[in-house]
């Protein structure tokens, strides 16, 4: 729910209940005074009554045309002064109309006689009603102007925190670009656009900071590895070790190559990370492959694989042609890596999708982690395990989707274009 | 022949020196920016190995100064940077060859030898080892008057050898020299193996000694010993 939305309601809910207790109340402080006013009326009408009787000494109704005004009968006990409503049939119609009365006791002669004063409510009646009538048409034309232009106003009024909101959705640190919002007039949204800008240039500067410092200090580990190295070469040089020692130097040598390795590979994954393959080319995928299954076609005879590659039709990406490199190359080496001696792989390509399967083992590996750091099917190889991880970088940055799929001993990897919808 | 090395890690500089001088190079080294474009322009040299950070300056520039000076120095970039702009941005400069740090000696040997004979011999661009004679503008390898069908790997397999005469190869410098580093270490051995095999096969067929030796635990080293 948005928020205006709620205010609205919230205000019409309660407006709605405030008119309807001030018509009521409206209502009965009108009919009040219109009883006072009618009493009053009524009294001196008394007066004047007696007046009559103390000039004349009699009273006749006869002469008394107007209707149901003055009703006087004979008493049978005497009564204190009244003031009474009461309902009398119309003379003409057969209509109900109010009355207000006042009873009272008055000697005619030596008779005591009930004397009934009427006045007729109807017009007040009617009065009332319109009166309430058209406070309430006013005051729901009220209700609705103000609606309208409260309406207006607050989407005017909201602009700018939709305005902050829509860039703080497309802010994207990886494009490193800051969220510059312009000050505003309002107080609340000036501080909160300040308080945004200050947020974001600071994850901004971590988030570079922490690029560099991943980057640094890969390359500050690869000087000590090339000196380890140059030292290890030399020694292999050598002639005056003994064969156990050369082993061990050998130890050390391949074991400073893999970390080397792994360190370019890291470096690798946080640079794709970082968007720093940001140029991208139009590339045939297909050509890739070929040319790819033409390096490698030693590797694949060595472990007797069987290559059946059913490159129908072009598979045109745009993507940064060193990451399409790379991400054949992984794809390939994990077959020939997990690949059973002697087995079939199968490479089939459409022109949204590539899928490469082996036959194999079934894993060890949850296949749900299979695209994770470090998750190698066999411990013991020198595999880095982060071929993988490295893939499914790439395919998540270059509008690939990328499935595992097991299958009465194969191994199936997809790599489908996400089509522009 | 004269080799100049700009590298500010002594030890690496050293290691560098000291695997060429073994192959007979004369080779200088300096660890500043300031000293390497003094060097530069005081001398002539054959090969010039730059590092790209140095503490005071940046190898491209260097790159830049040596071609001003119009040096017909080979230039080799060496840096830990393994990034591809840096390697388009050396070789667009006029640098020779690019090596990212780790590498091997033996590999950085055979780049330099590589760069010599395409700047010294001109049109004649052969060698000569014992028997065994390679053409390296028609890549044919002869041993005696015979020559010797080699595949693609095989023939760089040898040149390898023949650039790193009497040195114990690793058998990770030749698979990566051979396939970059891309490949499976454990793969590429068996791999490498099996053209080691083949090479020293088609040599020996043909009449020449077999100067592939193994050597246990490491590799493998060519030469008469």
């Amino acid at each position: 729910m948005k928020l205006q939305t709620r205010t609205n309601l919230n205000y019409i809910l309660f407006s709605g209940i405030t008119y309807i207790i001030v018509a009521v109340s409206f209502y009965i402080a009108i009919e009040r005074v219109i009883y006072e006013e009618v009493d009053r009326r009524l009294l001196v009408e008394k007066r004047d009554f007696e007046h009559f009787i103390e000039r004349n000494g009699s009273f006749d109704t006869r002469g008394y045309f107007v209707e149901d005004k003055i009703d006087v009968q004979v008493a049978l006990s005497p009564r204190p002064i009244y003031f009474g409503d009461t309902l009398l049939l119309s003379r003409y119609d057969s209509q109900l109309i109010p009355f207000r009365q006042v009873s009272f006791d008055q000697k005619i002669g030596d008779e005591l006689h009930r004397v009934n004063i009427r006045k007729s409510l109807i017009e007040s009646d009617q009065l009332l009603k319109i009166i309430t009538l058209v406070m309430l048409i006013v005051l729901c034309a009220g209700l609705f102007l103000l609606y309208v232009f409260q309406q207006r106003t607050s989407r005017k009024l909201w602009q700018p925190f939709y305005e902050t909101l829509g860039r703080a959705k497309d802010f994207n640190v990886h494009q490193g670009e800051r969220l510059i919002l312009s000050p505003q007039m309002i107080y609340e949204f000036n501080e909160l656009n300040i308080a945004l800008n200050k947020m974001t240039d600071k994850i901004l500067s971590d988030y570079q900071n922490l690029r560099e410092f991943t980057e640094n200090a890969s390359h500050e580990i690869q000087t000590p590895l090339a000196l380890i190295n140059s030292r290890v070469e030399a020694l292999i040089q050598d002639s005056g070790i003994s064969g156990m020692h050369v082993a061990w130097i050998q130890d050390i040598h391949e074991a400073t190559m893999r970390l080397s390795k792994l360190n370019h590979a890291l470096l690798l994954l946080a640079k794709i990370e970082n968007g720093q393959f940001q140029d991208a080319a139009f590339l045939d995928m297909k050509k890739i492959v070929e040319s790819h299954l033409i390096g490698m076609e030693e590797m694949f005879a060595l472990k007797s694989i069987t290559v059946q590659s059913n490159l129908i039709e072009p598979f045109m990406i745009s993507m940064n042609p060193v990451l399409a490199d790379i991400l054949i190359t992984n794809l390939l080496n994990n077959v020939v890596k997990h690949s059973t001696k002697g087995g079939t792989t199968t490479i089939d390509l459409t022109s949204t999708r590539l899928s490469i399967s082996n036959q194999g083992t079934l894993l060890t590996v949850d296949p749900l982690k299979l695209f994770e750091r470090f998750q190698k099917e066999n411990k013991a190889t020198s595999s880095l395990g982060l071929g993988l991880a490295i893939v499914r970088k790439i395919c998540e940055i270059s509008n690939l989707r990328i499935n595992y799929e097991y299958k009465e001993g194969v191994h199936t990897l997809t790599l489908d274009k996400y089509t522009q919808s | 022949m004269k080799v100049l090395v700009i590298e500010d890690e002594r030890v690496l500089a050293e290691g560098i020196c000291g695997f060429l001088g073994k192959e007979g190079f004369v080779c200088e080294k300096v660890a500043t920016y300031k000293d390497a474009v003094e060097k530069i322009h005081l001398y002539a040299y054959d090969c010039i190995i730059v590092d790209i950070n140095l503490p005071d300056g940046i190898g491209f520039d260097l790159i830049e100064a040596l071609k001003k000076v119009k040096s017909t120095a080979g230039i080799i970039v060496i840096s830990a940077r393994n990034a591809v702009e840096d390697k388009i941005r050396s070789l667009d400069l006029g640098s020779d060859d690019y090596l990212t740090k780790p590498f091997h000696l033996s590999e950085l040997n055979a780049r330099v030898k590589s760069i010599m004979r395409r700047r010294n011999f001109g049109g004649v661009n052969e060698i000569d080892f014992e028997e065994i004679k390679i053409n390296f503008n028609s890549r044919k390898v002869f041993v005696g008057p015979r020559e010797v069908q080699l595949s693609r790997k095989e023939y760089d397999l040898l040149i390898y050898f023949i650039s790193n005469k009497e040195i114990a190869l690793t058998k990770a410098s030749m698979a990566e020299h051979l396939w970059g580093d891309n490949m499976d270490s454990a793969d590429s051995f068996d791999i490498l193996y099996s053209h080691v095999k083949n090479l020293r096969k088609k040599l020996t067929e043909r009449g020449a000694h077999d100067y592939i030796h193994s050597i246990y635990g490491i590799g493998y080293k060519f030469g008469k010993s």
